[in-house]
């Protein structure tokens, strides 16, 4: 496996309107399984069509457990070793459904000083797709060591 | 079909419910957080390598803080019933869909901790939605402690539950409130 070599961001280093350009992921049926294996999540509104279907939506769309993962890897891998994820709120406004390719990114609204000499940064960072937009808006706030920690 | 399901009632019942302080199945494991990372490509060695953990800040392989649930419940094999608060709620329909999550992390979870939950029903209510105009919704609130007594997350999480359309088709007033919308 190839891991990402994850880089220390220091909160001296942030400021407000930094964007978090984030990553995009194809919603392969590969994706879907990979979905189901990762959350272990078997509702079947999340992988049978027909059962989702029956219930009045579209297709399948992907579940909760997976969207959190998308936007938690995002802020872990922006904020580095030695940051810490202190919230993450988020809601599942419309669906990303197969085929679609959603963009998970972000932007830095505040950065102040917190406790025990970490900084406190605040960015809202969403999930989108090409078919709706932005999907999943969310919002988060990370802590970050001092350069001079 | 009549609906004599009455939402007052429910709410008198059930808000403010707990339930019990339960634990987690297994303990936080390796293999648990792999499958995790590997559905949104998450490559993090913080959570993959116990090499690279050891030497970092928590001197062992932490979970992603968002599976910090998954790990205080019992997983999807073999069956568990459980009769805590999220799973009792009466509700119109058993189609559900999770809205909202909002969730504080305090701790890190490293493996082989062993975490427990405690959830809360804190709302339950009626609000339409274009599937069913009398889906109903709850929120609930989630404590979750790790094997030391730490609080280590809160989660707090609004699901609706809506019926079919064929359902809702055979739910006269139903029919009726659709067409006044």
């Amino acid at each position: 496996m190839t891991m990402t070599e994850i880089k220390q961001r220091h909160w001296e280093d942030v400021s407000v309107d930094e964007l978090l350009d984030g990553y995009s992921l194809e919603l392969t049926w590969t994706k879907m399984a990979e979905q189901v294996s990762g959350s272990q999540d078997f509702y079947p509104v999340h992988h049978d069509p027909d059962f989702a279907r029956a219930g009045g939506h579209e297709d399948i769309f992907y579940n909760t457990g997976f969207t959190r993962a998308a936007l938690c890897r995002l802020l872990t891998d922006w904020h580095g070793p030695q940051g810490w994820l202190r919230k993450l709120s988020f809601q599942m406004r419309k669906m990303h459904m197969p085929d679609d390719t959603i963009r998970v990114k972000g932007t830095v609204t505040a950065v102040r000083e917190g406790e025990d000499g970490m900084g406190e940064v605040d960015i809202d960072l969403w999930i989108e797709n090409d078919r709706v937009g932005i999907a999943t808006p969310a919002e988060a706030t990370v802590l970050l060591p001092r350069s001079t920690g | 079909m009549s609906d004599d399901y009455d939402i007052e009632a429910v709410r008198k019942e059930w808000i403010g419910t707990k339930s019990e302080l339960r634990a987690g199945r297994y303990p936080v494991e390796y293999d648990p957080i792999r499958r995790h990372c590997q559905m949104v490509g998450d490559t993090n060695p913080l959570f993959l390598d116990p090499e690279y953990a050891a030497a970092g800040k928590w001197g062992e392989v932490v979970a992603p803080p968002v599976m910090v649930d998954y790990f205080a419940g019992n997983g999807a094999w073999p069956r568990m019933e459980e009769a805590d608060a999220t799973r009792g709620v009466p509700t119109r329909g058993d189609r559900a869909i999770n809205l909202n999550t909002d969730w504080e992390f305090l701790k890190p979870i490293k493996v082989g901790d062993r975490l427990s939950r405690q959830t809360e029903v804190v709302d339950v209510y009626e609000k339409p939605i274009r599937l069913d105009p009398k889906a109903v919704w709850t929120v609930t609130e989630t404590s979750i402690y790790n094997q030391d007594g730490d609080l280590v997350a809160v989660g707090r999480n609004t699901l609706l539950r809506h019926r079919t359309p064929e359902e809702v088709a055979a739910d006269p007033e139903s029919q009726q409130q659709e067409a006044a919308r």
